[in-house]
């Protein structure tokens, strides 16, 4: 690690020559327009950087520089448009930069594909870079190595490879980057005997192939939920985890506006409660089991329209009558299922409408049956080189350990996983912040992955290695503008130069094309259609295999902001645990916490258990992507105290690894088990739960004789919009004894919250930890419930145990003009500002916690400990706008106040007043829904002025008269009947 | 004659001016027995205990404190408020009981002065450690300083608790030691030339005896007296503030002044019971100590025992009348929620156990009221502990409902004021005379057993 910030060209150049040189200050900056001299210069430097990136020598001298370089202001960000590398979908990301640092993603608004928001898995990313404990070099044998050395080494072997007609195979998660896909095709090209396997550890291989089946092409098609009118999910999680969630979220939240002119019908067909299912209007809950034989009768009533389940027959009915508005989405893995949602989608003209197969998706490529293949191959020993690139098989398939038994193992990683521990030899790959790239998450959307500081480490992306190894050295760079220059320049039918065209993508973040039209085959009817997947009937639950939306299938386990973002749902923070629904937990005299045996086809791991309302009875759902080697490291995260306990289990790990659980049936990765046998082992386990209680209401054993459900939720009903329109009635001002003691005369701010639109995806929480340099506290603090998010997520369930509804609050300071923690702080460390925010002084703060006491909404965090940051490599993810909080003091959201100064610093400088829209809080910022609103109150035209005026405006608390500045808008219930309004809450 | 022969004596056993003061200076003048050093290592054993405790939260962090997001005050409060009550007898024994001639009180206002003044010095800690960033604590006095001018929040009811607290804590001790300088004097006298007797010559501040001395040394402890009434009532009316001001159900309630003044005079004779009846054995004071203090002290603690049940039921009366829902199951929460059980040890120890004081022969026997005394207590420690716990742990929002169970640190630091409560009883019973000498040799009424013999 270098201690030099602080450079001139000159001294740069004369540090990378001797070996070290850490931040590249002059990328290229969007905002100022096209600027060629600043890309080019950006484009050597890390040219020089790639090439001479090696041998760390710490500079211990800070100098300044002597000639600043244009356009780079020390303490004004930059922004440079990037995509997202947290996933295969592909979000369009603008890095911002302060002083040579990336220091927060931020969604990127004219990206085609996420829109402008950013899941918790792209906002906690940043940390990936500044991982310290990375691979750094190459490696061979388990020793450190340099790249020449590695590449002799693999070379040589791969010589003995090509000449003797090995097999070699390459495998690989989804690769939709343009260039690394061509270089795959030339370097595997080379050898007699070699093939490209691609996988999804969440699969969606089926729907693929469904459709190489009936449409005639291995396509995963583009859902276009904002253009539906009535949805149908079945065990699709599309707001959570399935393909593209910041995407379908925002399309989502478009297509449910009470105001537009339809509003989405929604229905979720599932066997455990996913955070889909928790906005769904309506949800059907169906074992594991019965989930195909579902969608082969929505196929009946469909096209014959008969079927003897009413439900169904809705259902199908809704969706006829909204004709080529519909869309049905199905995430099972059974290829027959999926042909017949294909058939229902066809049938119903869906397809051209809301599903787009010119435009195909490219986010999940991942082919289960050559994966099973593979994996045949690899167990009969009959693989002599496989390279593992931006995978980790050994974790997250079903018997992936047989990796190891190919006679040559390269893997290409950012750490040291359970597959690169496995390997001859490790290729050391960049961050995404660090590395050239392209994606091409969308057939004619292609995206540019732009590096922002020099690499760390002596890291090489794959491009390059693959060009390397076919004998073609060069520079990612040069090989993506060339494979740009050749295939999507001419596609994009600019009549801009290539170079214009270049520089106009790169400041966008993508160029977009118009792909050749795909041949419309009709679907095929098939003459005797493939029978549905039959599960075991057999006696024993099935098993429901799913992923969490921070932790996907693990491969983020090392990055302790997504491991302490609690799960939407469940909101349980670090662990992973067996849900089982009411029934069947009292069926088995089990609690939250009673540590449960899984037996499931030869494999047996232990888990709490969690009792999950929604779910339904036959199920026990366990999330995968923990037990990851990578969270081995947690160890000593949070405080270490007299009674503090550890946040690793015995194992030393966070969770279990539940993928071993999975299973291959005919050709598709399966999530679903039966036959599973639970025990009770007689342990229990304290889970890190951040909200004990789960409903507004209040117990029934204590509840006020003729108390009503407290207002914190609200609801309104479609018709109720439709037929009062969305004014308010005017409010009559409180009668007040005193004249107002805050006039607010020049910006009032505020925020509204649409409940509606909010899924609970937790991306708020997560950018709202990045930007306010909130500390980690582990599990153990959790549990104690002393986590520090500034930002929260209530959920409240409603109505039924066994079918629950669902609200999902965020919840943070609402700084309340009345302010209870205002007047009980003896010492002045919390007070209203002339803007209306209640101001923190941290530094004034002595610790008193009477102010969280006072607060109606307990939304102040303390400092229970001096949190650790001693890794200095990722305090430099810190935002040096915002103060670290020592321990002893109290802190809470602050509306970004760091934000709302910039921007009125530079309104002032530029003499005009603050616009509305122009400060973005980083929780409005990243929601993929659009749910958040800030914006100044004595503006009447702003947008949050317009939003509080909404009929379906509330205030959470408002009797108790603490004015709080946040409004919530109701959420919509599209036909509840009118008896269900009561028992709400 | 008619009252001296209706009203018992308050001495009993016909003691002579000599006689009381040899009584009250014996256990001064020798050296401790094993009994005295049992108890001290006992006590002060627990004393280092709650030092190490401390210690240990001050290096570390509130977060070794069994505390959450939402339970942020619990132990540290509960315990404050708990000695500042215990050290509520002191005054009322001294100053309003001196104003309204209640003669008996001269038996055991010393004692219960210093009790006082060691139970504010054990509350006095809280304030302080409950900090976050305890080394900052003086900022919440107002002080001339160079941070802008800054000064602190007039209107918050912690700036006004550290100023009831700091003015009562002085007002006590003067109080105090102007009441102890005749006595000093006595020792001084009774003292060979040495380091004793040149501390208590200055401790006694050149008292001669002289009538111009006593007189103004009378008018003296007259005004002070007439001061620290007021403080009776005001400081616990403070800290009643520290929740009544506040918004949280079962904090915000107007009837929290009386409510707790009571409860701290309730506490506060509990407590004096509880020392005086050890002490009295302990030290051989049968004759100075005796039933009719028993007597008037239990029906003390049966009055403000049932102010105090009244302010219960009161309180469940406005919630329910209030019609508003939050009051109304803060309330069902404590009777029945998962902290039932500390609030019927409240209601069993504060309420019905007193009931039996008013059987006289519970009143007037040393083992039940000492029993009864203890449990009182208890009962008053829980009362604090519910308020603040039960109505904090759910409140508004359900999302935030936490539950709350104490660390070993903090066990530790109850267990240390208790310790440092008892060690400096225990010094202080060694170093200066427990019972007003000056003040019981006015009380004695010799002669009585000679008129009585002429009957």
């Amino acid at each position: 690690m270098s201690d030099k910030y602080w450079r001139s060209l000159e001294d740069w150049r004369n540090v990378s020559e001797t070996g070290d040189a850490e931040f590249s200050e002059t990328p290229i900056d969007i905002e100022a327009g096209p600027d060629r001299r600043g890309f080019l210069k950006a484009a050597g430097f890390s040219f020089g950087a790639a090439m001479l990136a090696g041998c760390g020598r710490t500079v211990q001298k800070i100098e300044p520089n002597l000639q600043q370089p244009e356009g780079f202001i020390p303490g004004r960000p930059v922004y440079y448009a990037s995509t997202c590398g947290g996933c295969s979908a592909g979000c369009g990301t603008l890095v911002k930069v302060r002083d040579g640092r990336p220091i927060k993603l931020e969604g990127n608004p004219s990206h085609q594909v996420s829109g402008g928001g950013l899941c918790a898995v792209g906002q906690a990313s940043i940390l990936g870079l500044y991982d310290s404990r990375r691979i750094a070099h190459p490696m061979v044998d388990g020793k450190a190595a340099s790249w020449a050395q590695a590449d002799a080494f693999v070379q040589d072997r791969l010589e003995q490879a090509r000449r003797a007609g090995g097999a070699v195979r390459l495998l690989t998660g989804t690769v939709h980057s343009p260039t690394e896909s061509a270089w795959i095709g030339h370097f595997l090209g080379s050898f007699r005997n070699a093939r490209h396997i691609e996988y999804d550890a969440l699969s969606a291989s089926a729907i693929l192939d469904a459709h190489e089946r009936t449409h005639g092409a291995r396509i995963l098609p583009r859902y276009r939920f904002d253009k539906a009118g009535v949805i149908v999910g079945i065990d699709a999680d599309f707001l959570g985890t399935w393909i593209s969630p910041v995407e379908f979220a925002r399309e989502y939240a478009a297509a449910r506006d009470p105001l537009g002119s339809q509003y989405a019908w929604h229905t979720q067909v599932e066997s455990r409660m996913s955070l889909t299912g928790t906005k769904a209007d309506h949800r059907v809950v169906l074992g594991p089991a019965d989930l195909a034989g579902f969608v082969s009768d929505l196929h009946d009533a469909v096209i014959k329209g008969g079927s003897n389940r009413p439900e169904v027959l809705q259902i199908a009915q809704r969706l006829r009558d909204a004709r080529g508005r519909g869309l049905v989405v199905c995430g099972l893995q059974d290829v027959a299922a999926q042909a017949l949602v294909n058939g229902i989608n066809e049938a119903l003209g869906n397809y051209g409408a809301t599903i787009e197969t010119d435009r195909a998706s490219r986010q999940r490529r991942g082919d289960d049956r050559a994966l099973e293949n593979l994996l045949a191959e690899l167990r009969g020993g009959a693989v002599d080189v496989l390279i593992v690139a931006g995978a980790n098989p050994a974790f997250d398939l079903p018997g992936g350990e047989a990796v190891a038994k190919a006679k040559l193992l390269i893997v290409h990683a950012q750490r040291m996983d359970e597959t690169a521990a496995k390997a001859q030899a490790v290729c050391a790959a960049p961050d995404v912040l660090e590395s050239w790239g392209d994606v091409e998450p969308v057939e004619g959307t292609a995206c540019i992955v732009q590096p922002c500081l020099q690499p760390l480490f002596q890291t090489r992306p794959l491009v390059e290695t693959l060009a390397a190894w076919s004998g073609k050295p060069g520079v990612a760079l040069d090989l993506i503008r060339d494979q740009w220059r050749q295939e999507i320049f001419p596609k994009a039918k600019s009549n801009l130069a290539f170079e214009e065209f270049w520089e106009r993508s790169l400041q966008d973040g993508f160029a977009q094309y118009t792909p050749a039209a795909r041949a419309r085959t009709a679907a095929r009817r098939e003459s005797e259609p493939e029978p549905l997947q039959k599960m075991d009937p057999q006696d024993g639950f099935h098993l429901a295999l799913y992923a969490k939306p921070a932790l996907l299938e693990g491969r983020h386990a090392y990055n302790p902001w997504l491991q302490e973002v609690p799960d939407p749902v469940t909101k349980i923070a670090w662990d992973n645990y067996a849900c089982l629904a009411p029934g069947a937990a009292a069926k088995l005299g089990v609690a939250t916490g009673d540590v449960l045996g899984i037996q499931c086809g030869g494999q047996d791991i232990e888990l709490p258990a969690l009792v999950q309302p929604g779910q339904h009875e036959n199920t026990v759902a366990v999330a995968l992507g923990y037990g990851s080697q990578l969270s081995g490291r947690f160890a000593k995260v949070g405080p270490q105290w007299l009674e503090g306990r550890p946040t690793l289990n015995e194992r030393g790990l966070v969770g279990v690894n539940a993928a071993p659980l999975l299973g291959f049936d005919r050709g598709s990765l399966q999530y679903f088990r039966s036959g599973v046998k639970l025990s009770k082992t007689g342990t229990t386990m304290a889970l890190a739960c951040t909200q004990e209680h789960q409903t507004v209401s209040v117990p029934e054993r204590l509840k006020p004789a003729g108390a009503k459900i407290r207002p914190i939720i609200q609801e309104t009903t479609l018709v109720q919009i439709r037929e009062s329109g969305d004014r308010r009635a005017k409010e009559s001002p409180r009668p007040e004894l005193w004249p107002p003691d805050h006039p607010y005369p020049v910006h009032h701010w505020a925020m509204v919250v649409d409940l509606n639109a909010c899924n609970g995806c937790s991306a708020c929480i997560v950018a709202c930890q990045a930007e306010n340099n909130i500390p980690v506290v582990g599990k153990d603090e959790m549990r104690r419930k002393r986590e520090m998010h500034w930002m929260r997520i209530d959920r409240y369930y409603s109505g039924a145990l066994d079918s629950p509804r669902v609200a999902h609050q965020p919840m943070f300071c609402q700084q309340c003009d009345h302010a209870p923690c205002e007047t009980v702080c003896p010492v002045l460390a919390t007070v209203h500002s002339d803007e209306g925010l209640n101001q923190q002084i941290y530094n004034r703060c002595v610790g008193t916690r009477y102010c969280a006491n006072n607060c109606p909404y307990k939304v102040r965090r303390f400092n229970w400990f001096n949190y650790v940051r001693e890794d200095r490599m990722a305090n430099l993810a810190l935002n040096p706008d915002v103060t670290v909080r020592s321990r002893g003091v109290m802190e809470k959201c602050t509306f970004c106040v760091q934000r709302i100064q910039e921007a009125k610093i530079e309104s002032k400088r530029l003499g005009r007043p603050v616009r509305d829209g122009e400060i973005q809080t980083a929780c409005q910022q990243t929601c993929p829904a659009k749910a958040i609103v800030f914006g100044d109150l004595d503006d009447p035209h702003s947008e949050v002025s317009r939003l509080m005026a909404s009929g379906r405006r509330y205030r959470v608390l408002e009797e108790i008269n603490v004015r709080p500045g946040v409004g919530y808008l109701k959420i919509v219930r599209p036909d509840a009947p009118a008896g269900e309004e009561k028992e709400n809450g | 004659m008619a009252d001296i022969a209706l009203s018992p004596p308050l001495v009993v056993g016909h003691k002579s001016l000599a006689e009381v003061t040899h009584d009250v200076c014996r256990p001064m003048e020798r050296r401790p027995g094993g009994i005295w050093w049992a108890a001290f290592a006992v006590t002060f054993s627990m004393l280092l205990l709650g030092v190490a405790a401390i210690t240990y939260e001050i290096a570390t962090g509130i977060g070794t404190w069994g505390l959450n997001t939402t339970v942020g005050w619990a132990f540290d409060i509960t315990n404050f408020v708990f000695w500042i009550g215990i050290g509520h007898a002191g005054t009322l024994i001294s100053a309003i009981l001196f104003l309204l001639r209640q003669r008996w009180r001269t038996g055991v206002n010393r004692a219960a002065e210093a009790m006082t003044l060691f139970a504010v010095m054990c509350a006095g800690i809280f304030p302080l450690i409950h900090m976050g960033r305890p080394w900052f604590g003086y900022w919440i006095f107002p002080y001339p300083n160079f941070r802008g001018s800054l000064w602190i929040n007039y209107r918050s009811p912690l700036a006004w608790d550290a100023f009831a607290i700091s003015t009562y804590f002085i007002i006590s001790a003067t109080f105090w030691y102007v009441g102890l300088i005749p006595d000093l004097a006595t020792i001084r006298d009774r003292s060979q030339p040495g380091l004793r007797r040149t501390i208590f010559s200055i401790a006694s501040l050149g008292w001669d005896g002289a009538f111009k001395t006593w007189n103004r040394y009378e008018m003296v402890y007259l005004l002070l007296a007439g001061l620290a009434t007021p403080l009776v009532v005001s400081v616990h009316t403070i800290v009643s503030w520290d929740f009544a001001t506040a918004v949280i159900p079962g904090w915000h309630a107007t009837i929290f002044p009386p409510y707790f003044v009571a409860g701290a005079i309730f506490s506060g004779m509990a407590m004096v019971l509880t020392l005086m009846i050890i002490a009295r054995k302990a030290m051989g004071l049968e004759a100075y100590i005796n039933l009719r203090h028993l007597d008037v002290m239990s029906k003390l603690v049966i009055t403000t025992g049932s102010i105090v049940g009244f302010s219960y039921l009161t309180e469940f009366f406005t919630a329910q009348y209030s019609g508003n829902q939050y009051e109304q199951f803060v309330f069902l929460n404590r009777a029945l929620g998962p902290f039932f059980w500390a609030y019927w040890t409240m209601v069993s120890c504060n309420v019905l156990i007193p009931q039996l004081l008013w059987i006289r022969k519970i009143r007037t026997s040393w083992a039940a009221v000492f029993v009864i005394s203890l449990l009182v207590n208890v009962g008053m420690w829980f009362e604090r502990f519910v308020i603040i716990v039960t109505s904090l742990h759910r409140d508004y929002l359900p999302s935030s409902w936490t539950s709350y169970r104490p660390t070993s640190i903090e066990i530790a630091t109850l267990i240390g004021t208790f310790g440092l409560f008892f060690t400096l009883f225990l010094v202080f019973c060694r170093v200066l005379p427990v019972i007003a000498m000056a003040e019981i040799k006015g009380v004695l009424k010799h002669g009585l057993h000679r008129l009585e013999a002429h009957r």
